[in-house]
């Protein structure tokens, strides 16, 4: 009973989605909908395929509700979901198309870039300057290697911690340290000249 | 000396730096540090580029999307279910009679083979025995 009391909200509200709580789902989908979406998309630079890969995501947290146990941090196994589908997805792309180039799926980025930053009303100068650092940052970070870019953006943009990332990526803690450090080596390498 | 290069904590002594959650001397170690080697300054910098990746928003018809993809799932595995239990069910009943039947048909062992029954012939035997044992040797 005393372990049940110390799980993590999102591993209880789990609990209760493999109890047949849909509600408890929906709250899980509100927490969790931006951080999976927003990393699928930094992953696979393209929004329709990271919504498209998120909905499978849930889709498998909702499918696999009945064998659920909170054995780990619910975040960790829900990001090993999403890395694993983005790594597919990735490993599926270049297999059809090669090296995806990055003006595919540039103009759609911009697009919703665009809403963000429309109440700024930046100059023309302002959007072309933003847009050519914008677009060195996209292609240092997709110029690492797939496994480096996950840890990366965990780590930078979600908030896991070592601990977390290795369990995602099934590494000990000491590996993605490494891993984690080579991978901003490299970009710092990438985005030298921008300083 | 805190060096991130040299340090097997530096992509978080990194990410802490930055977000200013170092404690004061470390913080100002790093400081130093950072003004005199160009590797730290070079990643503390990058660190800072990656800050410009911003994200659209999440599409507004998301949740349904979803919602509808688990409804329909649920509605195929539902209607699987069916068509097997549909598929099985009739057969199994046709099982069920056939065993049925079969298990009347098998011939019944004959009586004698019954313990009781063995008993009681055996015990008639007896009797006709004793009787014999009744009728005078020289008659």
């Amino acid at each position: 009973m005393e372990a049940v009391v110390a799980l993590e909200r999102d591993a209880q509200l789990m609990l209760r989605v493999r109890a047949g709580d849909d509600t408890s789902f929906g709250l899980l989908l509100e927490r969790h909908r931006g951080p999976v979406v927003h990393f699928l998309y930094r992953m696979v630079q393209n929004q329709a395929v990271s919504e498209e890969l998120a909905q499978e995501v849930f889709l498998r947290v909702y499918r696999s509700r009945e064998r659920y146990e909170p054995t780990a941090k619910f975040t960790t196994w829900l990001f090993r979901i999403a890395t694993h589908v983005a790594l597919n997805s990735i490993r599926d792309r270049k297999k059809e198309k090669g090296h995806q180039s990055l003006d595919d799926s540039h103009a759609e980025t911009l697009g919703g870039l665009e809403r963000q930053v429309a109440d700024r009303q930046p100059t023309i100068e302002q959007e072309m300057v933003h847009e050519v650092k914008l677009r060195e940052v996209r292609q240092a970070i997709e110029a690492l290697p797939a496994k480096q870019r996950a840890a990366v953006l965990m780590h930078k943009y979600e908030g896991l911690d070592y601990a977390q990332i290795a369990g995602v990526l099934s590494c000990s803690e000491s590996a993605i340290k490494s891993l984690l450090f080579r991978a901003y080596e490299a970009l710092r390498d990438q985005l030298a000249h921008m300083a | 000396m805190i060096c991130l290069s040299k340090n097997d904590q530096g992509a978080d002594l990194l990410a802490s730096y930055l977000a200013k959650t170092l404690d004061a001397p470390r913080r100002a170690e790093l400081d130093r540090h950072i003004q005199e080697c160009a590797d730290c300054r070079g990643l503390a910098s990058a660190w800072e580029r990656l800050d410009e990746f911003a994200v659209p928003a999440v599409s507004p018809g998301f949740d349904a999307r979803l919602y509808a993809r688990i409804a329909r799932e649920e509605a195929r595995v539902l209607g699987w279910q069916r068509w097997l239990w549909r598929s099985i069910g009739p057969l199994a009943a046709a099982g069920a009679v056939v065993a049925l039947v079969a298990f009347l048909q098998v011939p019944q062992e004959p009586d004698a083979a019954k313990p009781e029954n063995k008993i009681e012939i055996e015990q008639v035997a007896q009797a006709v025995d004793d009787l014999n044992l009744l009728i005078p040797i020289d008659r």
